[in-house]
């Protein structure tokens, strides 16, 4: 008996053995997601502010210096209109627009009223919005404290909130235009990288490899029928959460459509560099994970991008998913359109290009 | 038509050699196979005639030497050559989860067959290798003889000018195999040219020419009759003889295997294929032997090719 299960356990140990490729993705990735999460701090930092500052007083300058000290914020811009910050917000240069009054000297000085600050939040990150408007509040309450300790009565700031879209801070709303973006990572990288792996393994490529089949023909075949399936998925997922969870879609639909192709064909790229480098099924779901698993925990689909450690925000920029997403919240969420959203598709489609130039590439070699 | 070739050849190799990292599976082979003939490519298991098919198709390239095809060299025009080519690999590649129909009508279509000419030589090679009543099967599911026959018959369907068949008829039954063969034939007299890998001697002797793999090296190449008649496989001073041993046949090989006249022996059935010096008479043979009746045997190809790997000095590779 224990000798019996002492043979299979031999026999299973050289198995392993044999295959480093396993062995060492099977060891890295459990590394990989406990050293990304581990990384990773909910605590928001850096939120990119729009200001529109219409007192330009050494006033509203402190305001905003203090502002910043705390490191929740980071001026990203400055505007010269209410309307200008509702774009930077639209846009989603901005996650919080900061609009000073003009009066703001005169009034923090007299105190004859309170000074309303308008604060618009974009609700279309519900963790970044929450904890922006406190530390909004958190700020206005400790200047006012100042003030009044100089003995004046009433309280000198007043920040009014205005959280722009999303106005529950529904998860729901923030959390499926996200899941669109990963579940297509699945689709798209796995299946396609089964699609050829699958040829190798059985030994069905020898064959096919002796027609006078393109590998244009080869590749484009195997490809074609992935991408209409995801875009039907893309269709149910959008039907679900506008029917189900109640989700409305500001933004243009066409759109949203175009840049998902967009977004597919960099994953069908990945799926086809992945097979392109793997004898087996298994050895190419190890590579997808080793893909995936980044653009669950880096893309902003769980974390806002902010939580992300700056050296790490690289490898998130580098993923297709952080881009889609960024898409897919702008256009669902706040109705944003092409030209809100140009940095995205524009980084989408350097990757996309690169990827597809590299895949075709290993796909080439591996085949002749 | 090219240089190296004459017009008459279906299949040129001059000189070529494969190296797989420190291996090398082809060590400088050359051989010609004349169109509508059929050449049998023989060799004990790993001597390198998957290789040498895999070349001819173009699945891979040479590390040194020139390939041709139907007068077309692979290296340059792979393309033309794939669509003169048909080929059917050692390992079943056509796929288990498609019908035998749905299979060859792939295949047919892969090499540019459309709408109802499609059809047509799509039933016609199901006819012909005869898994036409089993087009709906899954491919998966059939027996391992089918699934050869399915492999040619997808090999076919273009017509090929060159057929590259490796290890066709292993684990097909001997009637199949000999419906197989005489589909071969037919083949060849149509003018397509034909290299086949076996292992099988009986198929060996049904072709124009062999070629014996050995270690990575062609040993020997020629007419079936004229690879047995060289001089050095029966050298002068040395006859061939039949000894019947009745049931002792095993102990016999190992007796005759101590004599120290005798060159060689190999059991078939239940008497022992000898090469003796001619020092001994066939009285003391068949004494020595115990030998109920001995008679002189003519070599066999399989007695050809022993002999061949003997005088390479090198150890038969077991593997
Ligand atoms: N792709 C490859 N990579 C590395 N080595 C290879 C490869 N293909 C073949 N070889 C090696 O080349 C040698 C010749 O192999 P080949 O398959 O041609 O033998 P064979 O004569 O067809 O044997 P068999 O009768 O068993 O089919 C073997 O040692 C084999 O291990
Ligand atoms: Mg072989």
């Amino acid at each position: 008996m224990i000798g019996d299960l002492a043979a299979v356990l031999r026999k299973e140990l050289l198995h392993l053995r044999r295959d480093p490729g396993t062995l060492r993705l099977a060891l890295l990735i459990p590394a990989l997601q406990l050293t990304l999460f581990g990384l990773i701090d909910t605590t928001v930092r850096d939120v990119p502010l729009a200001v529109f500052d219409q007192s330009l007083s050494p006033e509203s300058r402190e305001l905003v210096a203090a502002l910043e000290a705390s490191r929740v914020f980071r001026v990203a811009r400055r505007v010269a209109s209410r309307d200008a910050l509702r774009q930077e917000i639209v846009a989603g240069r901005a996650r919080v627009g900061l609009e000073l009054p003009l009066d703001l000297h005169r009034r923090a000085l007299t105190a004859e009223r309170s000074s309303t600050l308008l604060v618009l939040v974009d609700g279309s990150d519900a963790s970044v919005a929450a904890q922006a408007i406190d530390a909004v509040n958190g700020l206005a309450l400790s200047r006012s404290l100042e003030v009044l300790a100089r003995g004046v009565e009433a309280l000198p700031l007043e920040p009014r909130v205005q959280v722009l879209f999303n106005p529950e801070l529904r998860s729901a709303a923030l959390l499926i235009p996200g899941l669109i973006g990963i579940l297509l990572t699945f689709s798209g990288t796995l299946l396609t990288a089964f699609a050829l792996v699958r040829e190798r393994e059985r030994g069905t490529l020898e064959q096919l490899m002796v027609t006078p089949l393109s590998p244009a023909a080869i590749v484009l075949g195997k490809l074609l029928p992935y991408l209409g399936l995801a875009m039907v998925q893309l269709a149910v997922v959008l039907v679900l959460m506008r029917v189900v969870f109640r989700v409305p879609i500001h933004g243009d639909l066409l759109l949203l459509g175009a840049l998902s192709v967009e977004y597919l064909a960099s994953l069908l790229a990945l799926g086809l560099l992945i097979s392109a480098r793997s004898r087996t099924q298994v050895e190419a779901t190890q590579r997808a994970q080793l893909f995936l698993l980044p653009s669950i925990l880096l893309s902003g689909y769980i974390f806002p991008l902010t939580a992300v450690p700056a050296p790490l925000r690289v490898v998130s920029h580098l993923l297709p998913a952080t881009h889609f997403i960024a898409i897919a919240r702008g256009i669902i969420v706040r109705g944003a359109g092409l030209l809100d959203l140009w940095q995205h598709v524009l980084a989408l489609g350097l990757i996309a290009a690169a990827l597809l130039l590299a895949s075709t590439r290993a796909f080439r070699k591996t085949l002749s | 038509m090219s240089g190296a070739s004459d017009g008459q050849a279906g299949v040129v190799v001059q000189g070529v050699s494969r190296d797989f990292g420190p291996l090398r599976a082809l060590d400088r082979v050359s051989l010609a196979v004349a169109r509508g003939t059929v050449f049998g490519l023989l060799g004990p298991n790993g001597s390198g005639k998957s290789t040498l098919i895999r070349l001819l198709c173009g699945l891979l390239a040479p590390s040194e030497g020139v390939v041709e095809v139907d007068g077309l060299d692979v290296a340059s025009r792979g393309e033309e050559v794939r669509r003169r080519v048909g080929y059917v690999p050692q390992r079943f590649s056509l796929y288990d989860d498609l019908t035998v129909a749905e299979n060859l009508d792939f295949y047919a279509a892969a090499y540019g067959l459309r709408g109802a000419e499609r059809r047509r030589r799509r039933e016609e090679a199901a006819a012909l290798v005869g898994v036409a009543s089993q087009g709906g099967r899954l491919a998966g599911v059939l027996s391992g003889g089918w699934r050869q026959r399915l492999s040619l018959a997808a090999a076919i369907m273009h017509r090929p000018r060159v057929l590259l068949l490796d290890e066709p008829t292993a684990g097909i039954d001997p009637v199949a195999r000999r419906a197989l063969w005489d589909l071969l034939f037919s083949l060849a007299g149509e003018g397509v040219t034909l290299l086949v890998s076996t292992h099988y001697m009986d198929e060996a002797e049904r072709c124009s020419r062999v070629g014996y793999l050995f270690q990575s090296r062609l040993l020997a190449e020629g007419p079936p009759d004229a690879l047995r008649a060289r001089p050095d496989v029966t050298p002068s001073g040395t006859r061939r003889l039949e000894a019947e041993l009745g049931p002792g046949v095993a102990a016999g090989l190992a007796r005759a295997r101590a004599l120290p006249y005798v060159r060689e022996a190999t059991i078939f059935g239940t008497a022992l294929h000898l090469l003796v010096d001619d020092r001994a008479t066939d009285a003391a043979v068949a004494r020595d032997l115990g030998a109920r009746a001995l008679r002189p045997a003519p070599p066999s190809l399989e007695d050809a090719f022993v002999r061949l790997t003997a005088l390479q000095g090198a150890e038969r590779p077991g593997r």
